[in-house]
Formats: structure tokens, sequence, C-alpha cells
């Protein structure tokens, strides 16, 4: 369905993206992951035809998207990072808008535009002016207005963005509820939006894919290692220095509290029986030890800020 | 076509519903009002006393002198100074609200946003133009109007507005800054009226020539009078095509820039 191919883009001297490639299969959901400025929005950018590669090629449904933009353009929903919103439009009026853009027939329009209105929940607010609406609102006509075509490629550049809570639920569901029938490439850095509604993963930094795969894959990468965490009630100066000394423990990282701490463990559970015991023969007063799963975040940050940006992060 | 069409009445309604837009003409209706009645009566004047004066030019005792075509260079005045303003928005605000955005992810050529966006300017100048039609169409209540005449005259004001139009929406296409678009699209406006100019300073025939012909007061001036040449239209077209193309252009570069 979508075939991305070392693609590349410069902006004069700065490589935005370098060589990527990837393809997405039908019916798939891809999370693309990166920290900002990490290439997520100018790959979209590109596969929506928006903007042409410096070199390499981009292919949806077959078609290149520099030397067919036109074809690709049918078939895609876009909703960029702000959402293309004219705020003298009434949202209804706007849909309808897209639509005819969009190449909808005449005799659908109302119709794809009840649709878009009805599977995000907009309806009550048809006949409002976009300027009047609250952020949230914004953000879901930008994904009514990707799907008011049916197009079989969505791509969706950071759509939960502004939402509350019950709303990011809402569009998650959305997100699952099209899937199948349509191709969907989102990107993101909110890692549980990924880990709630794709399929497979897309890790990009600094124009470059670093991690390719499917949740449950990237989330076993990290084995080898464990993390633990501990709480304890007395702390004394030396936990550390005593801590840090067992064998077998990594890294000792203090937590929200002087009473949390987080240790990085080889993953043995001789390990944490001998933190036990070490932390009752000094006396700390032992709370609650447990072995927390190493989840895509660790991975995330593994792989794109490296170990020592992540002390940062922790400490 | 559907294309064109779904862009010419999003930007015509935008006009429409907007509020300025319908002061722009509110505006330019008051100084006509102000105006024109004052010319009409130095006109009557200056007939009554033809009587005792011989030595006044006979083209002054022409209404279609003495009146109609002072009114059109007024109107041809806020022109310059009016389609900027109604021009400045098309591209310049697509560009800031990141709505060119959706623009380029439509299935939409360039060519089809700028017709579109075109289309609809020429509609809104046309109103305004319609407006200023109202004066010399109820002067024939009380006075012989030489109605052919008086609509290649406003036929050449349309073409000049037309030549206008393609150059502010030009204009507005390169800047995401409204004021910038208006600005330059003003200058434009005045400049394009010094380009004949330059036939005063040269020497060869042939150069005088081209000058004549690329300068837009001497199109203008043979269609006021009622002469329609095919030159003159084969010219404003060129100009429009070649601002229309240039702005085609600049939509199209955001696509690999």
């Amino acid at each position: 369905m979508i075939e991305v191919s070392s693609l590349t883009k410069k902006y004069g001297e700065i490589h935005a993206i370098e060589a990527l490639s990837f393809s997405v299969k039908k019916g798939e959901v891809v999370g693309f992951l990166g920290p900002n400025g990490a290439g997520k929005s100018t790959t979209m950018k590109i596969i929506t035809g928006y903007m042409a590669p410096t070199s390499g090629y981009a292919r949806v449904s077959g078609y290149d998207v520099f030397e067919d933009p036109l074809e690709v353009k049918k078939r895609i929903g876009y909703l960029p990072e702000t959402p293309p919103l004219y705020n003298d439009m009434y949202v209804q009026d706007y849909l309808r808008y897209v639509a005819q853009l969009k190449g909808v027939e005449k005799s659908k329009l109302t119709s794809s535009v009840d649709m878009a209105l009805e599977k995000t929940n907009l309806t009550e607010v048809r006949h409002r002016l976009i300027q009047n609406l609250s952020k949230g609102f914004r953000q879901r006509v930008g994904i009514a207005q990707a799907l008011v075509s049916d197009p079989e490629v969505l791509i969706l550049d950071e759509p939960t963005v502004g939402l509350d809570p019950k709303q990011v639920s809402e569009i998650r569901d959305l997100i699952k509820e099209l899937r199948g029938k349509h191709t969907i490439i989102l990107s993101t850095h909110i890692l549980p939006e990924v880990q709630a509604v794709c399929e497979r993963i897309i890790i990009i930094n600094k124009g470059k894919i670093v991690a390719e795969d499917s949740l449950q894959n990237l989330s076993a990468l990290k084995s080898g290692a464990q993390k633990i965490n501990l709480r304890i009630k007395n702390p004394q100066d030396d936990l550390v220095r005593v801590l840090s000394g067992l064998k077998g423990v990594m890294k000792v990282h203090s937590g929200a509290t002087q009473n949390n701490w987080t240790l990085d463990t080889e993953k043995q559970d001789e390990v944490i029986e001998s933190i036990a015991k070490e932390v009752m023969i000094r006396g700390y007063g032992l709370l609650e030890i447990s072995s927390a799963k190493a989840d895509l975040e660790d991975v995330f940050l593994k792989l794109t800020y490296g170990e020592e940006t992540k002390e940062v992060v922790h400490g | 076509m559907d294309k064109v069409s779904a862009i010419f009445q999003k930007e015509l309604r935008g006009f429409l519903i907007n509020p300025n837009f319908f002061m722009v003409c509110g505006l330019c209706t008051v100084i006509m009002s102000w105006i024109y009645p004052i010319q009409l009566n130095i006109f009557a004047q200056e007939l009554q006393n033809y009587v005792y004066q011989t030595q006044i030019p006979k083209q002054q005792l022409n209404i279609h002198y003495a009146v109609f075509l002072r009114h059109l260079s007024y109107l041809n005045l806020m022109l310059i100074l009016v389609v900027p303003a109604l021009s400045m928005r098309l591209f310049s605000e697509e560009r800031k609200m990141r709505t060119f955005d959706l623009l380029l992810t439509s299935p939409v050529t360039s060519a089809q946003i700028v017709i579109g966006k075109y289309l609809a300017l020429m509609v809104a100048i046309l109103v305004i133009i319609g407006l200023a039609f109202l004066y010399p169409a109820f002067t024939s209540i009380f006075a012989k109007v030489n109605w052919l005449i008086l609509g290649i005259a406003f036929l050449g004001i349309f073409l000049v507005s037309a030549v206008y139009a393609g150059m502010n929406l030009f204009c507005s296409s390169l800047t995401e800054s409204a004021i910038v678009s208006y600005v330059m699209a003003v200058i434009f406006n005045v400049a394009i009226w010094f380009v004949g100019i330059g036939g005063e300073i040269v020497d060869s025939p042939l150069a005088r020539k081209i000058f004549e012909h690329i300068s837009l007061s001497q199109h203008l001036s043979s269609l006021v009078e009622g002469t329609i040449r095919t030159g003159t239209l084969v010219f404003f077209a060129t100009l429009v095509f070649l601002f229309g193309f240039l702005s085609e252009r600049v939509v199209e570069s955001s696509r690999w820039r």
C-alpha cells in the first residue's frame, strides 16, 4: 500500500530525513514515533505529496507521490500538525468544501459529510463557526476533514494533541474502529497512544529509522536487563554505595522521594533476592520491592536519546 | 472544473460573509456620491457659460468626457487601492493559517487553485464596478447617454482591474503577511502606469513603439474613447495570463521548495 524507499529530504545542508525505507501493508496501523524534530512530519508530508523528496521515492497504491501526485492525493486523508481550518466557515460547510476538493461525487457529498461528523462526534457543532470552537473540537474537525472523503490511506500527524483524556480515548477508539478498512500512519510522541492503537511501530531519530518492529518485539528489546522498584522506610547515607556494590546491580537512581529508589540490574532472580537481604540487614526498613517491566518508554528513550540523556530524565 | 468551482464558491462566500467587503463597497460609494454630483454640477455650469464663452474646448461640452471619464478615473484610483485589499488575504492567509496544507494535499492542480481564486476576486471587483456604473446609469434619466461608448469605457476599466487582480493575486501568493502583500500590490498597481513613461526618453522609433504598446494608459485611453482594438485586448489578456502563470508557479513551487 505504502512503499518508501531510501527517502531523503534536505533543507539546505541539513538532512531532515536520510535514506528512510519502510513499507506499510493494506489495513495496517503504523505508529511513527520519535522526539521532536526527528523528521516525522517531513516524512508524512512527502507521503501526502505535499512536498517532494530530495532523493528516493515514496509510492501509495503503486503511484509515485512525485510523478502522480493527483492520484496519490485522491487516496489520502491528511491531518497536519496544525489542523487546516478556515475560521470563517461553518463546520458543515467546511467539510463539504473539503469533500468537494477531494473529488467526492456530488450525490455523495451530504452523506460523506454526515458520516465524518458522526464518526468524530461533531454532529452537535455542525452549524457553528470554526473560530468559536475549542481546541479539542478544532482537532476533531481536523480529523473529520481527513476522513470525509473516505480515503484508503489516513495520515495523522499527532492526532490527539490538545484533547482531554476522554476525547483522547474516543479518538483512539475511532482509530481502532478504522483499522482494517483504512491504512493508517500516525505520528506521535505520546507512547501510550502507540501502545493503544498501533500494530507496528517505526521509531525514527535524527532523520533515520532506529527501530521498526511490532510492539511485543520492541518491548522485548531490553531483555537482559531489568528495573527494580524499591520502597524503604529509613534511607541512610550509605544506601547508594551499598546497593551499587551488590553483584548484578548496574545503577541506582533516586525516585520521587527519599524513600523511593529505582535500580537497573541484570535479569536474574538472585539479584532481587540479594537486594532484599541487604536492605533487611542494613535496617533500611523494606516496604516494597518489585520488578518493573521494561516498557516501550525505555526502548524509546534508549533508542533515541541514549543512556546518558536518560540519567537526566530520571535524576 | 468541479474543483475550480468549489474553490471559487468558497472564496466568493468568503467575500460575501465578510463585513469588510461591504465596508469597502460602502466607503467607495461614499466617495463616489460626494464627487460625482459635483462633477455633474460643474458640467451643467459650463454648459450654461458656453453661451457667453466660445473658447471652451468642445470636448468639455460632452458629458462622456466631462463627467463619465472623470468618474472612471476616480474609480480607477479607488481600484488601485481597493483591489489589493480584496486580494491580500487570498493566498497570504492560507499560508498563515496553514490551510494551504489542505489545498496542497488535495487532488487539485495549482492552476485550478489560482483560477478559482482569481474568478472569485473578479466577481468581487465586478460588484464595485457595478456600483460605479449606477451613477452614469441614473444620469440617463435627465441626460442623453451614449450607452455603447459608456459600456466600452467601463469594459476598459474592467480590463484594467483584471490586470490589477492578476498582479495582486501574485503579490498575495508571495508572502505570508497580508500587510506586506497589500503594500506590494499597491506598488505594482501604481508602477504599471509608469512603464509607458520610458517612451519619452528613448530615441529609436522601434523602442518608442514598444513602450507605447506596453503602456497601460495608451490602451485604456483608446478604450474609454470607445475604440476596441484587438491589440488592446491581447495586451490585457497577456498581462492577466502572465501574472496568473506566475502565481501558479509560486503555488507550485511550495511543492518542491
